[in-house]
């Protein structure tokens, strides 16, 4: 654990030194990149340790998020902060909805099942994109101007700033929630020992429920808060699930802290080795980089070994 | 009727006969797709059945992998591509080689970069295991991009000359229709064969708890390497095949989609049946095209549907939804059960007609 967070420090203290303020201007970027893959992140560990489940539909909620924000706001020519509550709430009564009418209903069935249900929800999701918005990505204007911010002569997009408001506040929500309700706590308990949970009354049923609820409502933020800076269209939840998915393991899948701190590093070392290769390569390393540290610490770089079962 | 449950089914002999049955009925398709005119399927059968088998080839052998050895990949597209890189490659650099040689080299390199990847990445476990071989998917498909001087970079190959053997060339639809079939026949062989082995007792222990078959004495290491290896290799040999057969190839062609195709193929159809792997190929290769076809079969309603450039795509994903709802074992699986309770009704009519003919004597 330690010793991956000095390989990152040394990473970023070298980029510093080598590029000057092109290399804070590539951590920058790659904070704010990496701020979003933790918001999708945090969306798979949820699922995840209350279900088990993969969700490969997480990237969709994002998608859908960024379109619905674009039908609000542009189209609909609503104010931006209404326009945002009301993307995120509606993809997240969809996920509660999902949750209610597929998952709910196949409990009893193996893990893998679900997740190629999961599949067909992304797939789903995509194509009704696709016929509603169409193929061509969509503009969506920035929360607060495009004039660039200076710093230590880097500069940085306002709605960067958002970015980063915007992950802190939900990281802090969501930590309030696991921390401090009563709610939250059981379905800590319940990721840990189901059985255990459910003698002392924690529903797995409302735990479900919560998860999808919480990580489609998460998706549908970074998607809306990121489409200004990324354009918004039908195909974006692939590479947000996918990088997404990446971070939850890269930090452990089912820690929420992990998530955040997978994100950021993912996000953060993507963009600095897209400054020094070519650009094609750059996904490419995110990659090598992920499997040599599941090579080094299985479980992430948060998470804690899976307990060895008979 | 108790003690006729009793007796155990004759499983064993079962998937010889099935397969049997199951080699006749697919080789025989060309034979009456032949007398129903085009115009009523709205598709090419032999087409589409010579993809379900290059598919196959891959999905065969994923599914030693994920329902027998319980180990999930969402890979295996780069095996399937490094097969048709390795044949396409070597065919259209040098013109003498042989297309038959291409496509062995294609299957023996993927098993080799199988076993290469496989040693470091499958002492992960569950959906670790299931990211590592995603991101080797990932970084197969990047390098396929951008080594352009051997790939051709997002062009690809084009011009791949068509699959011979001794003379005998596959260039046709028919032709090759019969030679992936014939592959496919014997690739489901060896499986069936490879589960009742040793080795497959041994998969099945691993998959339904690795410490209780560790410590019963099953190489579950080395168990597991192997069958890796083995997919690898079949996903290749249908990489490989599937060059020859369209000709050209770019990494388009080999993306995430078709490493989770593999494994939706092989949880639709059923996981640890090797006739699952078969139905789940037939019937999401199909899919795409029957959805297609629909507003020619039911006249009037839906042809405007034909209008709206996605509604497949919708229809597909809800279809998967559908499937996983109402047949969450795999589609193989309740055709397993029908033959097992068929087996018990025959066996049963079987033994009163004995009956009868004692009391008759």
């Amino acid at each position: 654990m330690w010793g991956s967070v000095a390989v990152v420090a040394l990473v970023v203290i070298a980029t510093l030194i080598d590029k000057g303020s092109i290399g804070l201007q590539l951590i920058l970027s790659g904070l704010t990149v990496g701020s979003i893959y933790a918001l999708v992140a945090m969306g798979f560990s949820i699922i995840y340790s209350s279900t088990r489940v993969i969700n490969f539909a997480q990237g969709g909620f994002s998608m859908l998020g960024g379109m619905l924000m674009y039908s609000l706001a542009v189209s609909g020519k609503l104010p931006m902060w209404l326009a945002f509550i009301l993307a995120v709430l509606i993809v997240t009564a969809l996920g509660a909805g999902f949750e209610r009418v597929v998952i709910r209903p196949m409990k009893d069935h193996s893990v893998i099942t679900v997740i190629i249900v999961t599949i067909g929800l992304s797939i789903f999701m995509t194509a009704v994109a696709k016929w509603t918005w169409g193929t061509d990505p969509v503009k969506i204007a920035s929360f607060s101007g495009d004039k660039p911010l200076r710093l230590f002569g880097a500069s940085l997009v306002p709605q960067s700033l958002w970015v980063f408001g915007l992950t802190l506040v939900a990281v802090a929500l969501v930590f309030l929630f696991f921390n401090r309700t009563l709610l939250g706590k059981g379905m800590r308990a319940a990721a840990d020992n189901p059985d255990a949970a459910s003698l002392v009354g924690v529903s797995s049923s409302t735990s479900s429920l919560v998860a999808w609820t919480l990580a489609a409502g998460l998706g549908a933020a970074a998607g809306v808060v990121i489409a200004p800076i990324n354009f918004a269209q039908y195909s974006a939840g692939t590479a947000l699930g996918l990088k997404g998915f990446s971070a939850a393991v890269l930090g452990g899948l089912g820690s929420a802290p992990g998530a955040v701190v997978g994100g950021l590093v993912l996000g953060v070392l993507e963009t600095i080795t897209a400054g020094y290769l070519p650009s094609g390569y750059k996904d490419a390393v995110a990659f090598v980089i992920l499997i040599l540290v599941l090579l080094v610490r299985p479980q992430g770089l948060l998470g804690r070994p899976e307990e060895v079962k008979v | 009727m108790d003690k006729e449950l009793a007796r155990p089914l004759d499983t064993d002999k079962r998937d010889y006969r099935t397969l049997m049955v199951v080699g006749a009925f697919i080789l025989l398709i060309p034979l009456w797709a032949k007398f129903i005119p085009g115009d009523v399927l709205h598709m090419d059968i032999v087409n589409l059945m010579v993809l379900t088998g290059v598919y196959a080839c891959a999905v065969v052998g994923l599914n030693l992998l994920v329902g027998y050895a319980g180990q999930i990949s969402l890979g295996h597209a780069a095996f399937f591509g490094i097969g048709a890189y390795t044949t396409a490659i070597l065919c259209t650099h040098m013109h003498w080689f042989p297309t038959w040689l291409g496509v062995i080299a294609g299957a023996v390199l993927a098993g080799a970069v199988g076993w290469l990847v496989g040693k470091p990445v499958l002492r992960l476990k569950g959906n670790y295991l299931a990211m590592a071989t995603l991101g080797l998917g990932e970084i197969a498909f990047i390098l396929f991009q951008q080594v352009k001087g051997l790939t051709g970079g997002t062009v690809g190959i084009l011009d791949i000359p068509p699959l011979s053997i001794f003379g005998l060339k596959f260039d046709t639809d028919l032709k090759f229709f019969f030679l992936i079939w014939v592959v496919i026949l014997v690739l489901l062989l060896v499986s069936i064969n490879l589960i009742k082995s040793r080795v497959g007792r041994g998969l099945r222990a691993l998959h339904s708890s690795e410490v209780a078959a560790d410590a019963m004495g099953v190489a579950t290491g080395r168990y597991k390497a192997q069958v890796f290896v083995l997919s690898a290799a079949f996903a290749g040999l249908g990489g490989a095949m599937f060059a020859h057969f369209q000709k050209y190839i770019n990494p388009e062609s080999f993306t995430l989609a078709l490493s989770i195709l593999f494994i939706t193929m092989v949880v639709v159809g059923g996981m640890g049946n090797i006739w699952g792997g078969l139905v789940g190929v037939v019937i999401l290769t199909f899919l795409p095209s029957v959805i297609q076809a629909l507003p020619q079969w039911i006249p009037g309603l839906p042809h405007g549907l034909s209008n709206f450039s996605n509604y497949e795509l919708v229809l597909y994903g809800a279809l998967l939804i559908l499937f996983m709802m109402f047949m969450p074992k795999g589609v193989a699986f309740g055709l397993s059960r029908a033959a097992d309770y068929t087996e018990v009704r025959a066996r049963h009519f079987r033994d009163r007609q004995k009956a009868r003919k004692m009391e008759g004597r």
